[in-house]
């Protein structure tokens, strides 16, 4: 379960969040313990390089875009590896909207569509699409493959056996 | 500071995707500044209400200067609807460009929009302008469905559309409610049932919503269809608690799986013609993969086979979203009957099956749900009879182990280490079975039939023992950058110690590290050469080494290690945090420990590691004692690091339950050592509260500031208190049965013999006096107070000479005459010694004169018995009732101090016992209950603390009693419901064993900015400064849940002054009663293997520990309401129950009371003082479960 996706701006303020099976009560909590996390590690840090830490059994990874900050909390299959994945595709998926690292600004000038792209990664609670290309079709609501996108899934094939050759 | 970076929301989010000058906006924010007052304002739309009740004064003026910005908007946009729609579109996205947009406005605009939905401007506007800003407040408002639905049947734009169904699926989740980010929207449905003229509320809308969308979904049209996908996908998000609309989703995606489901679809991995221009085909999948999702967000239906059928009919969908659904259904079906699971997927899973295939699909999620289901299939006993079928699943589960992503490999090593095994009971043999899984088998993968590439024909030929690969897989992950690998290799690392450590507990024969692992797989090779054909290709081995290979586990182990150590220098705490979780768990007991210590010593001298973290390390110590006894002496020794390095981090409680479970644990032989190690924290150099400059050069403690020396401090005092009541345990010696008559010490008065005869006697318990009587000398007063009430709750529990020995000590100390000798090497701390010249004198002198009345009762009984032995009388009635009335008087005394056994305890000496038991059977009398027990009779409050322990009659378990004494008491403690339920330390202790967690974490900190979802007008207005009193109001609130480590200390400071010595005792149901628990749980854990601990049944009496305030204004009193007994706690609880409601709202002013929520039930365990002492059903949003609340709050029923 992704407990909680929450996107913060520099100083704090929360953007956007999809909490799922936190208990209204405890959200507050997550919230600071979030935001305070963000404010003494995510000094400094590159763009996407991915920070984990954990409470009890829940796992959270996060990173900064550009002036935004993006907090995952998962557990169970959501581990800090399952969630820096979902965080891929959602940093992806930002970026893709925005154009580049968003500052704050583009941030809330796509906030419609990046709420949109949110909506097909994670549904509650669980990571659905993570597929670049398909979020996009989802979001224009249209279904044809491209042929692009076919060549594009086999080539990934072949280099997903290829490692697999590699490490044996 | 709105103004100042100019990145209000509103600003951004009324802009035009070409950013303009924040500036300028701003300034025209300001300028626009009109006069009316807010409630001009909400005249133009009830809608916009100021959200934010927390005003602070500093963001007032911008948050003014907003207000004003919106109120003229939504004027004009009021104005503007006056005109003909067309020309109240275009103005308004030209003033826009300056002006933010209100709530209002939108919603306005949506209806407005909806209306002439033919004009190709105004579906433009919609999806350029209204639809993303509206998105930005965290809620749409019910009373918007209406034109959205009309938007959704007439509207063709497909972008308009998307975000329609997005606002429906918003309107229908129940996020409306709660905060999503954004600006905060108020309450829609408070708001529309306040509105009594129609305020439509989500419960007018949310039928209508449901209808159209189920007839969306169920439209077979072709065009229709993306439309159908994302109603199907709306639709998941309405409220789970609808039956009716549950099965009608049922049977919506149960009607498309069954139309495109069957249809035979391989996954093809050609370049062309897949699915190219086939508009079927694209339709097929793309319901399949629609319908899928949605079967994954609808509640399993376990018991149904058509729910099983469809489920598995996915795994050899096309689209791999859907494919991973399904096989996360099917996992979690597994756990719960993998017999029809394996029945269903047996075809699937053969080397040419529809599972094979899954491992090389591109969908991380869905090989690891096909771990999770391999495992759960192949550790199924319900197919026992089919090991064909385990070990298919088995093989392919092997085989996950190489697979590219860490993510995957780790989930196929966590199963094969057999971490998810949902049978508790199981859980130690399927972890030990799972080490030897790993140490022993082999992979060896299947001729791949389906990818028949040549050069991984040639390299996958050799079988490979899993360990090796796993440890290959392991020590490349270590070398990573990445932080979340790090951190999951060490996770995986933990858990495969702890594996290993079951492995070891359970004495699995086989478990050799020495053996050489390529053995196995040259066992294999010639094995293969005979035999060629195992298709499953995993085959067990039991085979020794062949020569010359020399990797052996225990050397493949010590070079992973190696691997874990460096990780340490990582920067992340977290994962050096789990790297030292791992280290623990990987800790064997027979290894050197040096390393591993030095390792925590440094790592815990770095101020970055927060409070939670050291304590979840303390909790690993736990759990690792649990699943190794043997390790107690040990663990007892890092825990010391932590004492020392990080007092004030470290929760006192959870180290006591510690320093008891070890100490119970420890056995026999090992109890000295342990609480050597225990009571080493003592040698250190106290604190001097006065001179902090000194503390810094103190070379061991690491408490330099004053937090830290007070928790130390504090930490000592828990040492003493430990000390006192554990050290008669640790010695194995009690009054009751010391054989030693009471003359003889008479004999001993000399002060060197007795001490010489008490450390020959009992070396422990010397040590233990020894460390007390220093402590009652050279602590702080607080650990001084203490080390009395330790030193006499030894001397009352012991034998001669000890009680001896701590008389004459307490003797001295009240005298003050030796004072000055004593203290040479005590420094004065500044306090007045007072005229004893320890400031005790007042403590003393009961526990004294207890003692003396005690020495003086068993001189006159001996007087007595020579008296009638001489003279051969019999003893009359009234004699022995005297002699009884006195035992029973120094009992009560005696009671006062400590918990003693009143069945046992012989107050005038064990000469006594005849006469005693001869006058108890003569009047049948049973043995007194702590009914009447003067620390509960003298002190009403302390009903309050022991309020569950009613004791019992003591008779019925004066056979059960032994010189396990604190076995006992462990034992007994764990259906101690409410004392153990509600001991912070021990839930925390539990929670993690279990493995649960996800309540939110404490934030301490005072300086933190998060603000959850602020209003608008808060949002981005407030100030630095503000900002932190807001959080320290958060922060502080959040630290009363039970959770909270610094809760106690600070509620403690609160009550106190900040002074210390209570505390010990102020989280009143804590330590003690909480080890016992401890205890207890760890006996039930160990009493399937046949551990040393779980010998005789506990006698049912139980012991608790005195309470902060009380013990604080009267340091006698409390010592003496400290322990007392109390044999059984279950009759009261069951007779004297009564039930009530909360009649009011009540705040608990203090830690004993209770936050009340009007109507909610309780159940009422006993009045006092007007106070009911209440139990709650559920756990309030403090976390507290059971309190004090005033009487007339409480509607009795």
């Amino acid at each position: 379960m992704i407990l909680a996706v929450l996107f913060a701006n520099s100083v704090g303020n929360v953007l956007i969040e999809r909490f799922n099976g936190v208990p209204a009560e405890e959200r507050l909590h997550w919230r600071s313990f979030l935001v305070k996390l963000g404010a003494e590690n995510l000094k400094g840090v590159k763009n996407e390089e991915l920070l984990v830490a954990c409470h009890k059994s829940v796992y959270i990874v996060y990173t900064m875009l550009g002036d935004v900050s993006i907090f995952l909390v998962g557990k169970d299959e959501y581990d800090e590896l399952a969630l820096a994945e979902t965080m891929f595709i959602i940093t992806a998926a930002v970026k893709d909207v925005c154009g580049k690292p968003p500052t704050e600004r583009v941030f809330l000038d796509k906030y419609g569509r990046i709420c949109l792209c949110l909506d097909e990664i994670v549904w509650n609670g669980l990571l659905e699409n993570t597929d670049k290309d398909r979020i996009k079709r989802l979001i224009r609501m249209s279904f044809l493959d491209s042929l692009f996108y076919q060549i594009f899934n086999y080539l990934l094939l072949l280099l997903f056996d290829q490692t697999r050759i590699n490490f044996l | 500071m709105a103004e100042s970076s100019g990145t209000t929301l509103m600003d951004l989010i009324s802009a035009d995707p070409t950013p303009i000058p924040a500036q300028s906006t701003s300034s025209s924010a300001s300028s626009t500044a009109v006069q009316p007052s807010p409630a001009s304002a909400s005249a133009a739309s009830h809608l916009h209400h100021p959200m934010s009740t927390k005003t602070t004064l500093g963001e007032k003026k911008s948050k003014r200067a907003t207000l004003m910005q919106i109120q003229n908007d939504t004027i004009s946009v009021a104005k503007a609807a006056l005109n003909p729609v067309k020309a109240n579109i275009m103005p308004q996205r030209q003033r826009q460009k300056k002006k933010p947009v209100s709530y209002s406005q939108l919603a306005r605009s949506i209806h407005e929009l909806a209306a002439t939905l033919d004009q190709k401007s105004s579906q433009k506007q919609l999806v350029n302008h209204v639809f993303p800003k509206l998105a930005v407040y965290n809620s749409v408002d019910p009373s918007l469905a209406p034109s959205l639905l009309m938007l959704n049947q007439q509207c063709e734009d497909r972008n308009v559309l998307r975000y329609v169904y997005y606002y429906l699926a918003r309107i229908l989740s129940d996020t409306g409610m709660t905060p999503g980010g954004g600006i905060p929207t108020p309450n829609w449905d408070a708001l529309a049932d306040i509105d009594a003229g129609g305020g439509v509320t989500r419960a007018d809308v949310v039928p209508r919503i449901v209808n159209q969308l189920t007839t969306e979904a169920s439209n077979s049209e072709f065009e229709f269809h993306a439309r159908r996908l994302q109603a199907l996908k709306a639709l998941t998000y309405s409220p789970s608690g609808n039956s009716e609309l549950l099965s009608k989703l049922y049977e919506i995606v149960f009607g498309i799986l069954e139309k495109v489901g069957d249809v035979p679809h391989k996954r093809k991995k050609g370049v062309f013609g897949t699915k190219g221009g086939d508009k079927d085909s694209i339709m097929r999948s793309n319901l399949q993969y629609a319908a899928m999702s949605a079967l994954r967000r609808l509640p399993l239906d376990p018991g149904n086979p058509l729910f099983l059928h469809r489920a598995a009919q996915g795994v050899s969908f096309a689209d791999p979203v859907a494919v991973r659904h399904s096989l996360e259904i099917l996992s979690e079906l597994a756990t719960r009957d993998p017999y029809t699971v394996a029945m269903t997927l047996e075809k699937l899973a053969s080397p040419v099956g529809a599972l094979q295939d899954i491992l090389h699909m591109n969908d991380v999620l869905a090989r690891v749900s096909l771990a999770r289901l391999c495992h759960s299939i192949s550790r199924a006993r319900a197919l026992d009879e089919r090991p064909d079928i385990r070990s298919q699943f088995n093989s392919i589960l092997y085989q996950l182990l190489l697979d590219p992503s860490e993510r995957v490999c780790y989930e196929a090593i966590l199963c094969i280490l057999g971490k998810y095994d949902n049978t508790e009971r199981h859980e130690m043999d399927e972890r030990a079975a799972g080490w030897y899984r790993l140490t022993r088998e082999i992979l060896k993968l299947p001729e791949a039939p389906s990818l028949s590439s040549k050069d991984k024909a040639h390299k996958t030929k050799r079988p490979q023992p899993l360990i090796k690969l796993v440890m290959r897989r392991l020590e490349s992950s270590f070398r990573s950058f990445s932080r979340p690998v790090l951190h999951a290799a060490a996770r995986v690392v933990q858990e495969m110690g702890k594996s290993r450590a079951a492995a070891f507990a359970m004495g699995l024969q086989d478990i050799d590290e020495t053996v050489h692992v390529n053995g196995f797989s040259d066992a294999l090779d010639d094995a293969e050469t005979n035999e060629s054909s195992h298709p499953e290709g995993i085959r067990r081995t039991s085979s020794i080494s062949g020569p010359g290979r020399n990797d052996t586990i225990a050397s493949l182990l010590a070079s992973l290690m190696e691997v874990v150590r460096t990780t340490v220098a990582c920067e992340c705490v977290y994962v050096r945090a789990m790297v030292i979780k791992a280290l623990i768990w990987m800790q064997s007991p027979d290894e050197s420990l040096d390393e591993l210590k030095s390792i925590i010593a440094s790592e815990l001298s770095d101020p970055s590691w927060p409070a939670a973290l050291v304590n979840d390390v303390l909790l690993t110590l736990h759990a690792r004692f649990k699943a190794t006894p043997d390790m107690a002496v040990i663990l007892l020794e890092i825990a010391r690091i932590f004492a020392t390095k990080v007092p004030g981090k470290i929760d006192a409680d959870v180290l006591q339950l510690l320093w008891k479970t070890c100490l119970v644990g420890a056995g026999p032989d090992g109890k000295h050592t342990a609480l050597e190690a225990v009571t080493i924290v003592l040698d250190l150099p106290p604190p001097q509260p006065g001179s902090m400059a000194g503390m810094t050069s103190i070379d061991r403690v690491s408490a330099s500031d004053p937090k830290s020396a007070l928790a130390l401090q504090k930490l000592v005092q828990a040492a003493v208190w430990f000390l006192g009541e554990n050290a008669n345990y640790a010695a194995s010696e009690y009054a009751w049965e010391s054989a030693t008559p009471p003359g003889t010490a008479l004999m001993m008065l000399d002060a060197d013999k007795m001490v010489a005869a008490a450390s020959s006697r009992n070396p422990t318990l010397a040590g233990a006096l020894t460390r007390l009587q220093r402590c009652a000398f050279s602590g702080s007063w607080e650990v001084r107070i203490v080390a009395i009430q330790a030193l006499t709750t030894i001397a009352i529990r012991s034998g001669e000479p000890f009680r001896l020995q701590i008389y004459e000590f307490l003797y001295t100390l009240a005298e003050g005459g030796v004072q000055s000798q004593l203290s040479e090497m005590h420094l004065s701390n500044g306090e007045d010694q007072g005229a004893s010249g320890t400031g005790l004198g007042v403590l003393i002198t009961p526990m004294l004169k207890v003692l003396d009345e005690m020495y003086v009762g068993q001189d006159e009984l001996i007087k007595d018995i020579r008296h009638h032995d001489n003279a051969n009388k019999e003893w009359k009635d009234e004699e022995l009732k005297k002699l009884y009335e006195n035992h029973e008087r120094l009992l009560d005394f005696v009671s006062m101090f400590c918990f003693i056994p009143r069945a046992k305890y012989l107050p005038l000496g064990p000469i006594s016992a005849k006469l005693i038991d001869g006058y108890r059977t003569k009047h049948n009398i049973t043995v007194s209950t702590g009914a009447t027990d003067p620390a509960v009779v003298a002190t009403g409050i302390s009903d309050l603390i022991y309020e569950s322990t009613q004791p019992a009659p003591a008779a019925s378990n004066s056979s059960g009693l032994d010189d396990d004494l604190v076995n006992a008491w462990a034992a007994n403690l764990g259906d101690d419901g409410l004392l153990g339920n509600n001991a912070p330390a021990m839930s925390r202790v539990n929670e993690f064993l279990a493995g649960v967690g996800t309540d939110a974490p404490d934030v301490e900190e005072e300086n933190v900015f998060s603000r959850p979802s602020v209003g608008y007008d808060d949002m981005w207005a407030k100030t630095l400064l503000e900002t932190s009193e807001l959080e320290e109001e958060d922060a502080r609130s959040g630290s009363s849940s039970p959770d909270s480590t610094g809760s106690v200390e600070s509620s403690i400071s609160s009550h106190f002054g900040g002074m210390n010595y209570p505390s010990l005792f102020s989280s009143k149901p804590s330590s003690h009663s909480t080890a016992k628990s401890g205890g207890s749980k760890y006996q039930s854990t160990y009493e399937g293997y046949g551990s040393p601990i779980r010998e005789e049944p506990p006698p049912p009496y139980s012991y608790s520990e005195p309470q902060g305030r009380e013990s604080f204004e009267n340091p006698v009193a409390a010592s003496g309401s400290r322990s007392y007994e109390s044999d059984d706690e279950e009759p009261r609880k069951s007779t004297g129950t009564r039930y009530g409601t909360a009649l009011y709202d009540f705040t608990a002013g203090g830690d004993d009371e209770l936050n009340l929520t009007a109507e909610e039930e309780l159940e009422i365990e006993y009045e006092v003082d007007g106070w009911f002492y209440v139990k709650k059903k559920r756990p309030g949003r403090d976390g507290k479960m059971a309190g004090l609340v005033p009487v007339l709050y409480v509607n009795q029923s």
